[in-house]
C-alpha cells in the first residue's frame, strides 16, 4: 500500500476534519467500555483541535515536547488506576487517549495514515467487550468515514464535498462483501489463543465455584442470557428443568466451595424419560457445561446431516457428582448435544461420598447445629427429618426475597433464627447445614432452574436471572434432590422468579410475568440475537469445520482451500470488472455498437484510423466490400446522427436501426474471405 | 488486527478486518478502472530558453466514464493532476526544466492514479516522440546591438546619406572609429559612440560570430547572439546571422527569428545540413 500524497505537505483543514470525524467515531464505539475520565479526555483532545483555530494551539515545536509528556502522564495514571498496565483494559484505555494525542500532533499525510491505522485498531477493540448486532451495525458508518478519511488524505476535498466519498466508500464496501464473507468463512480459526490472554480478557457473568449469601441473588438481577436450548422433542415442564452446574460440598461456615479434587463418574442410565437437546452456551470463563438432571451421556458436538459430531467425551468429562466439565475454561460460545434422563435422583458411587458430604465446621453456626440434633432426636428416620425441615420452611414465616436483611457473623444461624428472609442460596445452604449436622450426607447444587420458551424460535432461553441453588441428600445410596426454595416459594419453580418474589420487589425485566408487547418484542429480538450468536459471533474453529464438511470440503487439503479461495477472489474481480464494463457500455449503447463494428472490421483487415469519422470509415468499408455498401452506409449514418446529430426523439429508432444493421453485418471471418484484396 | 482477532477469537474482529480487506480489494478494482481506458496523445512542444522551463502539451481523453485524479508526470518531479468528465478530452501542459540548449525530448511520461482511497497506485508509462527546442540562454545584461560593419559600404552609405543622429551611448569595444563622439572625448566627458537612426526604418544588421570578442567561448558567443536576436525583435530590425557553418540571410519577422534561435540552439549545425 502506498500513501501517495506527498508526505511532507501540511494537511488542509478539510483533511483534518475527516480524520477528526474518524477518530471521534472510533472513540465513540469504545467510550462506554473505558474509564469515564479517559473517555472524556480522549475525546476532548480531538475536539480541542477541531474547535480551536490553529494559531491558538501551542506551536508545533512545543507540541512535539508536550504531547509525549502528556501520553506518558496518561500511561502512568492508567497504571496507577488499574495497578497493572499490560492487560486488555489499560491498553484499550491508553490506545483511546493515544489516538487523541496523535490527532493533536498530526501534521502531514504520513501522520494521517498512522492515525487511520490507530483509529481502526481502536474500532476493533470494542469487540473485546461486546459482539452484539448493535455493535456491528454501529461500526458500519465508521467504515464509511474511514473511506472518506482515506480519500481525504489522498487529496484535500472541498468543503461541501462530503457525500460523494461516503457514497463511493459504501459502494466499495458492498462490492467487498463477497471477499469479506469468503475470508470470514475460510480463514483458519484457532482453537486457542496465540499467547496467554490477560486475566481480564473475558469479564463473564455466571455461576462460580463459590457460593456465599448473596452471590446468586446478585446474579439473578441480570437479564443476560446464560445459554439457549433446542429440544429434540418437546421441552420438559418447568418443574423438571433443573440445569445442573457447580456442585458445592465444602462449607467454611459462611460460603460453599467445590471440592478441590474430582473423580470420574458414569452417566445415568437411559430410559423412557431420556430426552435429547442441544445447548448453545455463552462463554462464562469457567469449565462447567450445563445439563438437565441427570446427564445420560457425555456431551457431543451437534450432529449435522448424516455425519456424527465427533466422539463423545471429546468435549467434556463427567464427574462422580454429575458435573460436566469442559477441558478448558469457556472463552468462546460452545454448542453441544446432550441427553438427560429426567429425574430427581441418581445412585451414589460409594462410601467416600458419605464422608465428603458430612463435613461441617464445628464451631460455626452453633444454634443451627443444636437445632438439627434436637430434630434428629425427635424423628424416626432421615426422611422424616427432611420432611420436618421442609415443612418448617413452609409453615414458619420465611420470606423468599432478593433483598435479604444482613445475617451477621454466623450466616446460617442469623438467617434461620433471626431474619428468616433469604434467597435460594440461603435456603439451600441452611438446609444442607441442618442435614449434615443431623448426620445426613448432603451438598449444595447450583445451576439454573426454569428458563423461558421463546415462541419465535421454539427454543428455551435460560438467563442469569434463572440462576438457582438447591440441595441433594444421600439417602439409601441414592442422591435425592430437595429444593427448599420450592417449600418457601413453590411458584419460583413452577413459574419463575417473577412469580415468586413478593409484590413490589425489583424483578429483572425479562423475569417479569406479564407478557407485554415490549417483552414479546424482546423475545423476537432474542430470536434474532440467537441466530447472530450462533452464526456470526460463535463462528469458531468447530463451526468452521462443520461448515466445511457441509460444503463437502471436509477432507480438502490446505492448499486446495487456498486455491479455492484464490480462484473465487479472481472470479470476484472478473465479475465486478465485467459488470462495471457493461454498465459503462449500457450508458452509451450507440458507442458500444459502433465499437463492435470497428472491432469486427479491424479483425477483417480494415482498421479505422484514429482521425477517421464514422461516415468516412463506412465509405471506406463500402468500397472494400461493395456487396454490403448499403449496410455500411446505414450503420455509418445512424451512428453519425446519434453521435453528432441533434438531440431528438428519433434516438431510440436510430439505435434500433443501428442495432439491426450491426446484427446483419457478416462476421469477421466471412468479411475477410469476401475481401477483394 | 487479524492477530488480535485470532488471539481473542473475536468473530466480529475477523468480520471487521475482512470487511476492510474487501474495501481495499474493491479499491484496487476502482483504481484500475480509473486508469483503464484513458487515452493520452501528444499535441506539441513549446519553446524555451535554457535555464527556464519547457512546456509540452498532451491531450488526455476518457473514452467511457468520468475519471478522477489522473496524474501525468514527466521523468522529473513535475506532475499535473486532472479530473476528466465522461467522454471528455482535456489538454494538459507538462512543464519540464530546460537546463541546456538544444533539442529536448519529453521522455517517459508516467500516467498514474491512486483514486479513490490512495491505497493503491495504478500507473502506465508512455513514450512519445515529442521534443521541444531549448534556445541558448540570452546573455543578461547583454551589450547593445552592434552598430554595423565598418567595412560594409552599404552600411556606410546608409549612414552617410540619410541617417540622423539619434543619441549617444557608452563606447564599446569594436565600435567603428567614425562613430566615436570625438567632441565629447575632447571635452573629457568620456567615451561615447554616436547612434544614428535611418530615415527609412532602422538599419539592417549582420550578427556575426567573428565580430565577437576573441576571448568568448562557443556558449558565450551563442548566448550573446541570442540576446542580440531578441534585441532585434524589440527594435524591429532585420538581421543576418553568420557563424561557422551557419549562414542565415538577411530577414526579419517571427519565423526568421525562430529560425535564427533554432539554429543557435542546435549549434553547431549537423554536417548533413
Amino acid at each position: 500500500m502506498i500513501f501517495a500524497a506527498a508526505p511532507a505537505t501540511p494537511l488542509a483543514r478539510t483533511q483534518l476534519a475527516w480524520l477528526g470525524a474518524l477518530v471521534l467515531l472510533a472513540q465513540l464505539t469504545v467510550a462506554s467500555h473505558v474509564l469515564p475520565w479517559i473517555a472524556g479526555s480522549g475525546a476532548a483532545l480531538v475536539l480541542i483541535r477541531f474547535v480551536l483555530s490553529p494559531d491558538r494551539l501551542p506551536s508545533p515545536r512545543l507540541r512535539r515536547v508536550l504531547l509525549p509528556v502528556l501520553a506518558f502522564t496518561f500511561a502512568v495514571a492508567i497504571r496507577i488506576k488499574f495497578g497493572y498496565f499490560l492487560a486488555r483494559d489499560p491498553c484499550v484505555d491508553f490506545l483511546y487517549v493515544l489516538v487523541g494525542i496523535k490527532y493533536l500532533e498530526t501534521r502531514n499525510a504520513r501522520d494521517g495514515g498512522l492515525l487511520v491505522c490507530l483509529a481502526v485498531f481502536l474500532l476493533l477493540t470494542q469487540f473485546f467487550y461486546a459482539q452484539t448486532i448493535f455493535a456491528a451495525l454501529l461500526t458500519l458508518p465508521v467504515l464509511l468515514v474511514l473511506g472518506g478519511a482515506l480519500a481525504a488524505l489522498r487529496e484535500a476535498p472541498a468543503d461541501a464535498e462530503w457525500k460523494a466519498p461516503l457514497q463511493r466508500t459504501g459502494r466499495m464496501i458492498l462490492q467487498g462483501i463477497p471477499i469479506a464473507a469468503l475470508l470470514f468463512i475460510f480463514f483458519p480459526r484457532l482453537a486457542g489463543p496465540l499467547w496467554g490472554m490477560p486475566a481480564d480478557a473475558g469479564a463473564h457473568t455466571g455461576l462460580s465455584e463459590r457460593m456465599a449469601p448473596g452471590t446468586i441473588g446478585a446474579l439473578s438481577l441480570s437479564d443476560e442470557v446464560a445459554f439457549r436450548v433446542d429440544f429434540e422433542a418437546t421441552a420438559p415442564p418447568p418443574a423438571q428443568r433443573y440445569w445442573r452446574g457447580p456442585v458445592l460440598a465444602r462449607f467454611d461456615g459462611e460460603a460453599w466451595t467445590a471440592l478441590s479434587y474430582l473423580r470420574r463418574g458414569e452417566p445415568v442410565r437411559a430410559s423412557a424419560r431420556t430426552i435429547e437437546y442441544t445447548v448453545t452456551l455463552e462463554p462464562h470463563g469457567q469449565r462447567w457445561l450445563f445439563a438437565l438432571e441427570h446427564a445420560a451421556s457425555l456431551p457431543s458436538r451437534p450432529a449435522t446431516d448424516a455425519t456424527s459430531g465427533g466422539p463423545p467425551g471429546d468435549l467434556a468429562l463427567l464427574t462422580s457428582d454429575q458435573q460436566l466439565l469442559a477441558k478448558s475454561p469457556l472463552m468462546q460460545s460452545v454448542r453441544y448435544t446432550e441427553r438427560s434422563t429426567l429425574g430427581d435422583s441418581f445412585p451414589s458411587t460409594g462410601n467416600i461420598e458419605r464422608r465428603e458430604n458430612l463435613q461441617l465446621p464445628r464451631d460455626r453456626n452453633p444454634r443451627t447445629i443444636e437445632r438439627a440434633r434436637e430434630l434428629r432426636a425427635g424423628v424416626g428416620s432421615d426422611r422424616a427429618l427432611i420432611a420436618a425441615v421442609l415443612s418448617s420452611f413452609r409453615s414458619e414465616p420465611f420470606v423468599y426475597t432478593l433483598t435479604p436483611s444482613p445475617v451477621g457473623d454466623e450466616p446460617v444461624d442469623g438467617f434461620l433464627f433471626d431474619t428468616r428472609r433469604g434467597f435460594c442460596e440461603h435456603y439451600a445452604s441452611a438446609f444442607v447445614v441442618i442435614l449434615r449436622a443431623a448426620g445426613i450426607p448432603a451438598r449444595v447444587v447450583t445451576g439454573y432452574q426454569g428458563g423461558e420458551l421463546n415462541p419465535d424460535g421454539g427454543y428455551l432461553i435460560v438467563r442469569q436471572s434463572d440462576a438457582h441453588a438447591w440441595a441433594e441428600a444421600l439417602l439409601d445410596g441414592v442422591w435425592q434432590r430437595f429444593d427448599p426454595t420450592a417449600a418457601v416459594a413453590p411458584s419460583r419453580i413452577e413459574r419463575g422468579l417473577g412469580a415468586a418474589l413478593p409484590l413490589g420487589e425489583y424483578v429483572p425485566y425479562m423475569a417479569q410475568l406479564d407478557m407485554t408487547w415490549l417483552k414479546s418484542l424482546r423475545l423476537h429480538w432474542d430470536a434474532i440475537n440467537y441466530q447472530w450468536q450462533r452464526g456470526v459471533v460463535g463462528f469458531n474453529v468447530d463451526r468452521q469445520r462443520d461448515l466445511l464438511r457441509d460444503l463437502g470440503l471436509g477432507n480438502a487439503r490446505h492448499w486446495e482451500l487456498v486455491a479455492l479461495v484464490a480462484g473465487m477472489i479472481t472470479l470476484w474481480g472478473v465479475v465486478l470488472l465485467a459488470l462495471a464494463r457493461r454498465r459503462a457500455l449500457s450508458a452509451d449503447p450507440a458507442g458500444a455498437l459502433w465499437l463492435r463494428v470497428c472491432r469486427r472490421l479491424a479483425r477483417a483487415g480494415l482498421r479505422r484510423s484514429p482521425e477517421e469519422g464514422p461516415l468516412a470509415y463506412a465509405q471506406r468499408a463500402a468500397r472494400r466490400w461493395p456487396q454490403w455498401a448499403a449496410l455500411f452506409a446505414r450503420i455509418g449514418n445512424s451512428y453519425a446522427l446519434l453521435r453528432y446529430g441533434p438531440e431528438s426523439e428519433q434516438r431510440t429508432k436510430l439505435i434500433a436501426a443501428l442495432r439491426e444493421g450491426v446484427a446483419q453485418l457478416p462476421g469477421a471471418r466471412k468479411l475477410r474471405t469476401q475481401s477483394p484484396s | 488486527m487479524l492477530v488480535a482477532s485470532m488471539n481473542y477469537a473475536l468473530s466480529l474482529g475477523f468480520a471487521l478486518t475482512f470487511l476492510i480487506a474487501g474495501l481495499v480489494a474493491a479499491a484496487l478494482l476502482h483504481t484500475y478502472r480509473n486508469l483503464h481506458g484513458v487515452a493520452i496523445s501528444p499535441i506539441g512542444a513549446g519553446e524555451a530558453f535554457a535555464g527556464t522551463e519547457l512546456s509540452f502539451t498532451l491531450s488526455l481523453g476518457s473514452a467511457g466514464s468520468a475519471r478522477r485524479g489522473i496524474v501525468v508526470a514527466t521523468a522529473g518531479e513535475r506532475s499535473v493532476s486532472v479530473d476528466l468528465a465522461a467522454g471528455a478530452t482535456q489538454l494538459v501542459q507538462l512543464v519540464a526544466e530546460a537546463p541546456r540548449r538544444g533539442r529536448q525530448a519529453l521522455g517517459r511520461v508516467t500516467l498514474w492514479t491512486d483514486f479513490p482511497l490512495g491505497l493503491w497506485r495504478g500507473w502506465a508509462y508512455v513514450h512519445f516522440p515529442l521534443s521541444g527546442i531549448v534556445y541558448p540562454a540570452p546573455e543578461a545584461p547583454a551589450p547593445p546591438l552592434p552598430l554595423g560593419n565598418e567595412g560594409s559600404d552599404a552600411h556606410k552609405n546608409v549612414h552617410a546619406a540619410d541617417a540622423e543622429l539619434a543619441g549617444l551611448r557608452d563606447y564599446q569595444r569594436g565600435d567603428p572609429l567614425n562613430r566615436i563622439a570625438w567632441k565629447a572625448v575632447a571635452r573629457g566627458a568620456g567615451w561615447y559612440s554616436k547612434q544614428f537612426e535611418g530615415a527609412g526604418g532602422r538599419g539592417a544588421l549582420e550578427l556575426a560570430w567573428a565580430d565577437l570578442p576573441p576571448g568568448f567561448d562557443t556558449e558565450a558567443r551563442l548566448s550573446r547572439l541570442t540576446a542580440w536576436v531578441l534585441a532585434t525583435e524589440r527594435e524591429a530590425r532585420a538581421f543576418a546571422l553568420r557563424a561557422p557553418g551557419l549562414e542565415l540571410a538577411l530577414g526579419h519577422g517571427a519565423a526568421h527569428r525562430r529560425a535564427a534561435l533554432t539554429a543557435l540552439a542546435l549549434y553547431p549545425p549537423e554536417r548533413a545540413q
